[in-house]
């Protein structure tokens, strides 16, 4: 294996990890409801520009990470509320969903820009520092983006736990399968349903400060195009799935990476919605997503 | 009954006087469309400003020839090409608008230049760096008639890098994927060439806001490059610098003018010690020539110190030139040619550009303007800054005067 | 409310208002300045591109993240040919129109697979590779510095055969080809067309068992959508005359999914004021300056909230799904149900050893039975003893483990349900799977969908034969409503009425399918004493015509006056077959089935 491979496979891990993570916060809304978050990117460029905000105001990172941390919880509950709830009422098969939940995307931009300026702003380190790194087969691996695989891995791990051993966690399979005999068996629909946007909101702006720590700026406009590729993540390995997520963060990173390596920087930003299209023509539930079973 | 001289005179001017009143209470209307709001606001707001400046500063003064001056249609168009036409043609539609700006970015910019062109009416590109918006048909053809840049376009911006940048004989470039990048790279490869032959030069791209450039970097650390440059966005190119500390990556490293900015700076932090990039020379020499100076004390007294301007009253951002300063040197120019025609309609106006000659601007210290020249920038106006650690942070110094 | 809906409706239906309309915009549109004029054509084009969804997502149901795609193909097609290759501007936008419709076709393949958020991903994916390839592809489309200077209203470069085409003349081109788009998609949704997209839409399995094919289908929805978008930016291209790949990208694809959904999905009315509201609101909001991008989101945000059905849904009644003209025609005719009597030879069918298995549980466990030409044969048996199963695999839904399914001589196993239902063999569901918002006669109507043979386009253009055709198949539809006492309710959306009479109308649209098999499954469950009579009359009626009738159900009093044999299934097996009375003494099935329902009664 020479240096090249080994770079390019390392920094496939890396970003597949961080693709994975956000996949992770938007299988959980995708669990309850079978809706995504399209303002999930703003939700991680909110959660890091105010931690920026907050740290330049004297607040020391830790509290203010968990600040805003708060912040973008409770917007989670208020997207439930008022942007998804309402969507779904209208009519069920339609995506409505997409116009509200992407509305308020564009709105929390739109405060971001006014308030803090859509210049890009230094992000502080919060965990590490760019210099900081291991090595590993005489490669260096940043330490950052250990952490964003080991915190995906973790909340994979935990996520699985959670689903399979606790109560709660099969409320939630009891809910993804049927909504409607969920709430007749006296589950709390509504709590879970706004619990798991506040969740998935919660990983949304964890993800975005390891992310934005690592490229070392945020601005109004970051988080929508790494959504993008969480999407295809999420696709690939399978809707709903907590592994499948890693698997197809890995795929579309490492893919991407070697394609770019190999082949062409100019070809490496669409080889990953031709790989997504590919996939989900040839299994169209993804690589650990079980097939819908038909209902007849 | 005797009638003097004076009276004569006086009476003169008594039946002049409607014509003047009305003169001074019809002011000379200008407009623009631009990105004043959204995520891509920097630039857009930031000439809106510089305009604003230059109209309150030339009313101060009394107008030209006892005429105000308004900017009368200041539209947004969030960057989106289909808004930035639909706001140029309202802003056309309106008659008495004299002379315009382009609106912050290629995109926009290129979108509008055809109908800005068919309309006839002056228009200044204060941003906008892509050689084809003024040279249409390419750069040894004329220009668009009525169209003027200001802006640090392609052309010298790449002809200064490539001028450091042929000492070495292997040179990665490192591009966004943007008419400005893909350019820009290409006009760097074709002058690194020309000036040493022997030159091996590798070029890269990238998607703006991309979080990862590994891919890229190893393709230019196999070529084994001793310099690298970067053609792109402040944010950006600190992602790049980040990852090239993860890879170990240690070639002189060069930047376009989106490195002298805030974002990378802060960004990269104590890792952009070391890098060169260019960028107006204006604001970082010392003394400032008189009318950058004064815009940066107009801009300060307006504004206060914010995020355009820096923290440091001493010694605003070198970009403040880019973001601000180049919409107030566009109205200027603007008006200035109305004072020298002694007209406001378009081809007098046009006219009066053409024959501009060392105005002094802002950011340029001396512009001038011919018929087949409507590029005001020259490779002096540049300067090639390098980013020091000096005191626990990093400071930019101007390596040549 | 609905009284001022029902008067509005009146008002965009009425085709002279429509008519005077577009004369008055044609006539004073030099009173109005060129930049009104500029932006109403972009008004038009956003109209047509929102109805390439409205088309694919309010009609078949199929979303798209992608269209910016077709947009894109459309405007670089006419672009690259007009400007490069000198084409003229006639043969560049139909030439941009096929291309994206070919496009779209090729695209159903890959999305057909696919269904909700996969495709919806599967198509975002489709518009970030077009984006990419356009952006890379330089000595084509220009690359990321674009492609200016496409002749174009807009720079007064534009000739189309010969004569100069200034912004005025260009709006009142577009303006005409709007309003012939419009009147098709009006023509389409009130046609066959418009009621296999809508079927498929709801339920493709019901859809598929009265003959209408999902995947073709819904290939002509794409394909179609994939045009108008398509027409869409090739019109687009000869308005602005540059085209930059960034006006290609997920914003214009995103642009045009919100259009369609705030105008309300389904509404043609509503497509064309989201399209106005959209294309002013950005200027409109210009008063207010620094909140503009603000007041955008906030506005996407809270429409739903405030019009959960859109624009079209706050103004108009839902649409309808019959032409009226058709209607009117109809209603000069009479038929007779006894028409719908089988011609031809009677056939039976026979299933032999059917065996289903579902990973280890076999549902259907070697089952063998024939289905006689008038005669009406029972299949019963307790809950979960594989009768639907069996149904479904004689239908075409599964394809059975082992056993052959024959009919009128031809082996239909495991053909796909809607070429069983071509074959004569159609089912109803033991949940009535009915489009909602049709009403009794437009669910009727889809019934006798293939009996429709006007093609597309006499449809899409509305010609007398297409009215002929569906007036004929109208009349019939009468015949079936009076015949199953629905005729009172026919005007009324099936999802406002009760159980029973959904019921009724899903087995009066099977009978309008032209079956030579029925096969019923639970049809009386839930239904009052009378309408149970209802059904026994028409199920009568059915065998008098000659049909084989198969029959699923619990009541056993409803059954005995009615069938010829029994079939009693038990966890997969037949235990049983014969007559009612040999069953109702048949050990095997009183220990299996009547042990438990007897100590019930």
């Amino acid at each position: 294996m020479d240096d090249f491979f080994f770079s390019l496979l390392l920094a496939g891990v890396s970003v597949g990890a961080v693709y994975a993570l956000i996949a992770l916060g938007l299988n959980l809304t995708f669990w309850t409801t079978k809706t995504l978050n399209f303002g999930q990117g703003s939700l991680m460029m909110l959660c890091a520009m105010l931690t920026v905000w907050l740290s330049s105001q004297g607040i020391a990172v830790a509290l203010a990470v968990l600040g805003s941390l708060v912040v973008v919880a409770a917007l989670g509950m208020f997207i439930e509320r008022w942007t998804v709830r309402p969507a779904l009422k209208a009519s069920s098969g339609s995506m409505g969903w997409v116009v509200s939940t992407l509305g308020f995307g564009i709105f929390l931009q739109g405060m971001a820009a006014k308030y803090f300026g859509s210049q890009a702003m230094a992000f502080p380190d919060v965990i590490f520092s760019a210099q900081d790194y291991v090595t590993l087969f005489g490669q260096f691996v940043s330490l950052q983006y250990l952490v964003v695989l080991a915190v995906a891995v973790a909340l994979i791990l935990a996520l699985e736990l959670f689903v399979r051993k606790t109560v709660w966690g099969q409320a939630v399979q009891a809910v993804s399968l049927d909504p409607e005999l969920a709430l007749v068996q006296g589950i709390p629909v509504r709590r879970l349903v706004l619990g798991s946007f506040m969740l998935s909101s919660v990983l949304a702006g964890v993800a975005g400060v390891l992310i934005a720590q690592i490229g070392g700026t945020v601005d109004p406009a970051f988080g929508f195009d790494l959504v993008l590729l969480g999407f295809v993540a999420a696709v690939l390995g399978g809707m709903g799935s907590s592994f499948g997520a890693l698997a197809g963060g890995l795929v579309v990173g490492i893919l991407s990476k070697l394609v770019g390596g190999y082949v062409s920087t100019a070809a490496e930003h669409g080889i990953a919605f031709a790989l997504l299209m590919l996939a989900l023509a040839v299994r169209p539930q993804g690589l650990f997503g079980r097939p819908e079973v038909s209902k007849a | 009954m005797k009638i003097s001289r004076r009276d004569l005179a006086l009476g003169a001017a008594m039946l002049a006087m409607p014509g003047v009143l009305r003169a001074q209470s019809a002011p000379i209307k200008l407009g623009f469309t631009a990105a004043l709001t959204g995520p891509f606001n920097e630039f857009g707001e930031g000439i809106n400003r510089g305009a604003q400046i230059a109209v309150e500063e030339c009313n101060k003064a009394g107008g030209i020839n006892g005429r105000m001056v308004e900017l009368a249609e200041v539209l947004d168009d969030q960057l989106v090409p289909d808004r930035a036409v639909q706001n140029l043609r309202r802003i056309l539609d309106n008659r008495e608008i004299v002379g315009l700006m382009c609106p912050s970015g290629s995109g926009p910019t290129l979108a509008i230049a055809d109908m800005i062109q068919a309309d006839g009416r002056p228009i200044i590109n204060p941003q906008a760096q892509t050689p084809s918006i003024v040279y249409p048909n390419g750069l040894d053809k004329p220009p668009r008639p009525n169209l003027f840049s200001i802006s640090i376009g392609n052309v010298v911006e790449s002809e200064k890098l490539a001028a450091a940048l042929s000492e070495f004989s292997r040179i990665g470039v490192l591009h966004e994927s943007t008419g400005y990048g893909v350019t820009g790279a290409d006009l760097v490869r074709k002058e690194i060439q020309r000036r040493n032959a022997r030159a091996r030069v590798t070029v890269e791209s990238y998607n703006q806001r991309a979080q990862d450039m590994t891919a890229q970097l190893v393709r230019v650390q196999r070529a084994n490059a001793e310099a690298m440059l970067v053609i792109g966005l402040g944010a950006d190119f600190a992602v790049i610098r980040r990852n090239m500390s993860r890879l170990n990556m240690n070639p002189a490293l060069y930047g376009s003018t989106g490195a002298v900015t805030v974002p990378y700076i802060e960004g990269a932090g104590d890792l952009a010690a070391g890098t060169r990039a260019v960028n107006h020379a204006a604001f970082g020499r010392r003394p400032m020539h008189a009318t950058a100076q004064k815009f940066a004390d107009l801009y300060r007294a307006k504004f206060g110190t914010d995020r355009w301007y820096g923290t440091d009253a001493a010694n605003p951002l070198i970009s403040l030139a880019g973001t601000v300063a180049s919409g107030y040197d566009c109205i200027n120019l603007l008006l200035d040619s109305i004072r020298r025609a002694g007209s406001t309609s378009a081809a007098d106006m046009v006219k009066a550009l053409d024959q501009t000659t060392d105005y002094e601007g802002a950011t340029i210290r001396r512009i001038s303007f011919t018929p087949q020249n409507h590029v005001a920038l020259k490779l002096e106006d540049l300067g090639m800054y390098e980013m020091l650690k000096r005191d626990g942070r990093v400071v930019l110094e101007l390596r040549d005067q | 409310m609905n009284a001022v809906r029902a008067r509005l409706s009146a008002l965009a239906a009425d085709w002279r208002l429509g008519l005077l309309l577009v004369a008055a915009l044609l006539l004073g549109a030099p009173l109005l300045s060129p930049g009104t004029v500029q932006i109403v054509s972009f008004v038009l084009i956003a109209a047509i591109f929102a109805q390439s969804i409205n088309l694919l997502t309010g009609l078949a149901g199929q979303i798209s993240l992608g269209h910016a795609g077709f947009f894109g193909i459309g405007a670089y097609c006419t672009g690259i040919l007009v400007k490069t290759h000198g084409l003229d501007v006639a043969l560049g936008v139909p030439a941009a129109v096929l291309l994206a419709g070919l496009t779209g076709w090729l695209l159903s393949f890959p999305a057909n697979r696919v269904r909700d958020v996969y495709l919806a991903m599967m198509t975002l994916g489709f518009g970030m590779v077009f984006f990419e390839v356009v952006r890379e592809w330089n000595d084509v489309t220009g690359g990321t510095m674009g492609l200016p200077g496409v002749p174009s209203a807009a720079l007064r470069t534009l000739t189309i055969l010969g004569m100069q085409v200034d912004g005025l003349g260009y709006f009142r081109l577009v303006l005409l080809v709007t309003a012939g788009v419009i009147l098709l998609m009006r023509n389409l949704t009130q046609s066959r067309i418009g009621r296999a997209f809508y079927a498929i839409h709801v339920s493709e399995v019901a859809a598929g068992s009265i003959g209408i094919p999902a995947g073709r289908t819904k290939q002509l929805a794409y394909a179609l959508s994939g045009a108008l978008a398509g027409l869409a930016g090739a019109l687009y291209a000869h308005l602005v005359g540059y085209l930059g790949p960034e006006s290609f990208a997920l914003p214009r694809s995103i642009e045009v999914l919100v259009i369609a959904i705030v105008g309300g999905l389904g509404s043609i009315a509503g497509q064309v004021l989201s399209a106005a509201l959209f294309t002013f609101l950005p200027e409109r909001l210009q008063v207010f300056a620094e909140w503009q991008f603000i007041a955008y989101g906030l506005i996407l945000t809270f429409s739903l909230l405030v019009l959960p059905r859109g624009i079209g849904g706050l103004l108009f009644l839902p649409p309808r799904f019959i032409r009226p003209r058709a209607l009117a025609r109809a209603a000069t005719q009479r038929a007779e149900a006894t028409t719908l009597r089988p011609s031809g030879d009677a056939a039976a069918l026979e299933a032999e050893g059917i065996t289903m298995r579902f990973g280890g549980l076999v549902a259907v466990d070697d089952v063998s039975l024939r289905l006689e030409p008038g005669r009406i044969t029972a299949l019963v048996g307790p809950n979960g003893s594989g009768k639907s199963t069996f149904v479904n695999v004689v239908t075409g839904i599964y394809r059975p483990s082992a056993g052959r399914v024959r009919f009128a001589g031809q082996d239909i196993t495991g053909l796909p349900d809607h070429r069983v239902a071509a074959a004569g063999v159609v089912r109803t569901f033991q949940d009535p799977r009915l489009v909602p918002h049709f009403t009794v006669r437009e669910n009727l109507l889809l019934g006798a969908h293939r009996q429709l043979r006007h093609t597309g386009l006499s449809a899409a253009l509305a010609l007398p034969g297409a009215t002929r055709d569906e007036a004929a198949q109208l009349a019939l539809v009468e015949a079936v409503l009076a015949l199953a006492d629905l005729t009172d309710v026919a005007d009324r959306p099936i999802d406002t009425l009760p159980y029973g009479t959904r019921r009724m109308a899903e087995v009066g649209r099977a009978l309008l399918a032209r079956p030579r098999v029925i096969l019923l499954d639970e049809p009386a469950a839930g239904l009052s004493e009378a309408e149970m009579e209802r059904l026994s009359q028409l199920i009568r009626d059915m065998k008098a015509m000659g049909l084989a009738i198969l029959l699923i159900d619990h009541h056993m009093d409803f059954l005995a006056e009615l069938v010829d044999d029994v079939v009693v299934l038990d966890s997969g097996r037949m235990i049983y077959r014969g007559d009612i009375a040999g069953m109702r003494g048949d050990a095997q099935v009183i220990a299996a089935y009547l042990g438990d329902e007897a100590a019930h009664a």
